[in-house]
């Protein structure tokens, strides 16, 4: 039964994945670690609108960046987090090699090494939104969260990003040492030009003509209608124009954009995966190291 | 054979930076993703600022810190846990049987991590003076290379005191890394000035030489920099050349008694943690 | 005359990093050892035996537990930089440098750890990569070498420092014949050419040390239990000859030990598992009657019969009761 298989794959490869990520010290300092970082990263956001504006936090326009900031660490954690596993067993473990060679799917092996990494960050995420919202005032009321919005945009655009991630981890085969780096600047180009922490209206026009074709973008605005309602229409309220640029847009119309920009990215990326993959046997560069 | 310990030494640090040097150029590869990327970040926090309404000089600030973050890049990845890296793939031992001071080897890498880093930089800044039309004045260059250059030797030298704390670890040595990366660039103040951070805590980061580098390097680049400062540009420069000194002892007496724990154990030549 | 290297009561035992996980291992028990200026020194073991412990040791990578061990007549653990001038060390398998540099450009760079003006050692690598057959894999970026041509390399970077006393890990480890020869004839002539210059190398393979070594030291589990020529090695077991059968269908190998008149024995199966090969060293030529019925009693056909002089091999079997493989 190949599906039986696949599944006791992808068991097994997450529990490679946790004994990887977790493995290295005790749940304790792990755990910290898990926060440490996300929220360090949250004030630094902070401390810019902090200096700028002198103090006052409990508004729509912090809380529109703030949760945005929050939502893109799954972009940027899973993205890396998926190239991640495959230049690491090339250059540290040196078992890619080995993986590669093993009658199995390596696709499902990636995704299963990296569920944990997606299961970290939501961890990151849940606690960066409770920090603001405790300790900043961030505008999130649990009563009028739409849930199913946000299920529905949530594994939608996870999926994609994972997909990717996979992308990039075959472009690292042909990338030398700097293979983290190709991620960290398709991850730069969402938190750019898809609205993460500002909206792409104050964008050059040919960036936000850009952004129009990235699905993260269509994904910030229904997460975010989904989990602050109130503030998205504040926002549009306070700004007296169109601010996101897709205040006309019903939630639906902004569900089904998401679904298409997702499929064709998911499409394009399995052809990158493929061609790069094809490359790197090719020339011979699947068990490479390249640090220097 | 030689001359003695002295040309030993330099040729030591020669032959150690030279991979570091050779290696951008042989992946050429290299500008795309350490001068472009960084411009990423600087135009997503450029952006934030204007979409804040913030004064000029912000985004002036954002593009020098952005790019200085590329030597606390090179410092966590290429210093910190370069000889743990150079233990697993066998080169380490091959360096400590050597007639060589390891202060040389950990110097070669640093010199050519620096020259490499300073090249990357300094593209970030043109790139990003030009597209973000960065208005800068050079009232005393001689003052902004002094900064720099204590900064560096400074930072260096933390750099390589980490290598050394580093070298017993196995595969936490990544962890801490990249525990080592927001965090530090929250309290370093890459993006904002780190005053406001309050006094204390600013005093606090500033153990990390970045700290009173960039806020020393904001006041002499920026009109109004002055403004936004923590110290003065002298205090800054003063401490700065403790901490050179300070990090350059305590990485020789680290190296020393790591590489002495580790042969007491046999951890030093162990690899596959 | 001082020696080359010099060990004194050495021992080394390694503690577990946490108490209750794994056990204490000795891995080196009290070992002297005396190896004078040119000599081509062997150190013979199985695997953990202790081999790459004492080549650690000697070259200051790891402390003694106990005891002393001097090179050239300085103390490991005090005059490192002395120990550190004189020797290098090259391991079978390791994968050295850095693979974006060229094979020229990684041996110049450990060549510079060593002081030498770039000049020289561009001209040391030019002569020992020519006799390495190596010449027209100069630029050649390392990772693209093969694991021969790795290991070739790393024996020049070992070589081109031009070391008073070189280690050598199993340094043919992974080598097919004739590379593996090359590495030999290299050694042997490179020791010729300086009385002055000595060798240490450790290995698995008899053939090697019988062929290579001018003395040979025997080890297991941490103690030295034979250090002598090949030569003399081999009157050891002189006495005794030896007596190999090829054995078809054997189930156990039960009874063999208690027959009277053997000194030793040991036991191979083919890849098949049908034929068994038994080598006993006899005290007493009596046995080999004893042992023919014994192995016809348990219903199992001999294939062949072979009496033979002794080889470094008996004498491991002897020293180690066990077969190296
Ligand atoms: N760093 C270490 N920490 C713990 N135990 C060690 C360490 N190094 C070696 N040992 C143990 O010491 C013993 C001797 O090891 P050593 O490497 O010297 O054997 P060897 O003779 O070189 O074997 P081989 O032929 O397999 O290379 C082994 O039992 C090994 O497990
Ligand atoms: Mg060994």
């Amino acid at each position: 039964m190949a599906v039986r298989n696949d599944l006791r794959l992808l068991k097994s490869s997450a529990w490679l994945g946790w004994q990887m990520e977790a493995n290295w010290t005790d749940p304790f300092l792990f755990a910290t670690y898990s926060i440490v970082k996300p929220i360090a990263g949250t004030l630094i956001l902070v401390f810019m609108y902090l200096v700028i504006t002198g103090g006052e936090t409990a508004n729509d326009f912090f809380s529109y960046m703030y949760v945005g900031n929050a939502l893109y660490m799954f972009v940027a954690e899973v993205l890396f987090g998926v190239t991640w596993v495959i230049h690491d067993d090339r250059e540290h473990y040196m078992t890619l090699k080995h993986v590669y060679i093993a009658p199995m799917n390596f696709y499902i092996y990636i995704f299963g090494r990296s569920a944990i990494k997606i299961a970290i960050t939501s961890f990151g995420v849940l606690i960066t939104l409770a920090f603001g919202v405790l300790a900043l005032g961030v505008g999130i009321d649990l009563g009028a969260v739409d849930w199913l919005l946000l299920t529905a945009s949530l594994a939608v655009g996870l999926l994609c990003i994972c997909i990717l991630g996979l992308a990039m981890g075959g472009v690292s085969f042909l990338t030398a040492k700097h293979s983290i780096g190709i991620n960290e600047g398709l991850a730069g180009v969402f938190y750019v030009m898809s609205g993460v922490v500002f909206p792409i209206t104050i964008l050059p026009s040919w960036a936000q003509t850009i952004s129009k074709f990235l699905p993260v973008t269509y994904w910030m605005e229904v997460v975010r209608r989904a989990i602050e309602p109130a503030v998205m229409e504040g926002l549009a309220a306070s700004s007296g124009y169109d601010v996101t640029g897709m205040g006309d847009m019903s939630n639906l119309t902004l569900m089904l954009l998401l679904l298409v920009s997702a499929g064709v990215f998911f499409i394009m990326s399995i052809g990158v995966f493929r061609v790069a993959d094809n490359i790197a046997r090719k020339k011979g560069k699947v068990d490479w190291t390249t640090a220097y | 054979m030689s001359e003695g310990p002295l040309m030993r030494n330099l040729r030591t640090i020669r032959g150690r930076a030279y991979p570091r040097l050779i290696g951008s150029t042989r992946e050429p590869s290299w500008f795309f993703f350490d001068v472009v990327l960084p411009l990423f970040t600087i135009a997503g926090y450029a952006y934030v600022y204007r979409f804040l309404e913030a004064d000029a000089e912000f985004i002036g600030y954002v593009v020098l810190g952005g790019a200085m973050t590329a030597f606390w890049l090179n410092i966590l990845w290429s210093m910190a846990s370069q000889l743990y890296w150079e233990k697993e793939i066998g080169n380490l031992s091959l360096y400590l049987m050597a007639p060589t001071s390891r202060m040389s080897i950990l110097g070669g890498m640093a010199v050519g991590g620096l020259v490499e880093t300073t090249i990357q930089a300094a593209a970030t800044v043109v790139v990003g003076v030009i597209a973000f039309d960065v208005i800068f004045s050079l009232g005393s260059p001689v003052t902004l290379l002094v900064v720099f250059v204590v900064t560096m030797i400074a930072l260096y030298g933390m750099g390589m005191m980490f290598a050394s704390l580093y070298l017993l670890l196995g595969r936490e040595a990544y962890h801490l890394s990249s525990l080592m990366m927001e965090p530090v660039y929250f309290a370093t103040g890459f993006y904002f000035p780190v005053r406001s951070l309050g006094r204390w805590a600013a005093a606090g980061a500033s153990i990390i030489p970045i700290t009173l580098g960039l806020d020393a390097m904001r006041q002499l680049i920026f009109p109004v920099g002055a403004d936004d400062a923590f110290l003065s540009v002298n205090t800054e420069i003063a401490v700065l050349c403790v901490l050179c000194v300070v990090f350059m002892v305590l990485a020789r007496y680290a190296l020393r008694y790591m590489e002495h724990l580790g042969k007491t154990t046999g951890r030093l030549t162990l690899r596959w943690q | 005359m001082q020696h080359a290297v010099e060990t004194q009561s050495l021992t080394r035992v390694f503690r577990p990093k946490k108490k209750r996980e794994g056990k204490v291992v000795t891995a080196l028990d009290s070992v002297d050892l005396r190896i004078d200026r040119g000599e081509l020194f062997g150190i013979l073991g199985p695997n953990g035996a202790g081999k790459t412990t004492i080549l650690k040791i000697l070259s200051t990578l790891l402390l003694p537990t106990s005891g002393k061990a001097y090179v050239a007549g300085f103390d490991v653990a005090k005059n490192l930089l002395e120990v550190r001038k004189r020797i290098n060390m090259v391991s079978g398998g390791e994968i050295s440098g850095y693979g974006l540099l060229t094979v020229r450009e990684n041996l110049w760079m450990f060549s510079q750890f060593y002081g030498l003006k770039s000049k020289e050692a561009h001209q040391r690598i030019d002569v020992l990569l020519e006799k390495f057959g190596l010449r027209d894999k100069d630029k050649e970026k390392v990772r693209t070498l093969s694991t021969g041509q790795r290991q070739k390399m790393n024996v020049i970077r070992g070589f081109v420092t031009n070391p008073e006393i070189i280690f050598l890990d199993e340094p043919t480890l992974g080598l097919d014949v004739n590379a593996a020869r090359t590495v030999r004839e290299f050694v042997v002539d490179w020791i010729r050419e300086d009385s002055s210059r000595t060798v240490l190398l450790t290995t698995h393979y008899m053939m090697e040390a019988d062929e290579l070594c001018n003395r040979i030291a025997i080890i297991d589990d941490g103690k030295i239990l034979a250090c002598d020529t090949p030569h003399n090695l081999k009157k050891l077991v002189r006495m005794n000859s030896t007596l190999t059968l090829s054995v078809g269908g054997l189930k156990d190998i039960n009874d063999f030990s208690s027959i009277p008149g053997i000194d030793n024995f040991s036991s191979a199966k083919d890849a098949g598992g049908n034929e068994t090969t038994l080598r006993f060293i006899l005290e007493d030529e009596s046995a080999v009657s004893d042992i023919v019925s014994t192995v016809l009693g348990k219903g199992s056909k001999i294939l062949s019969l072979q009496k033979t002089e002794p080889t470094l091999e008996d004498v491991f079997i002897k020293l180690v009761g066990r077969g190296l493989e």
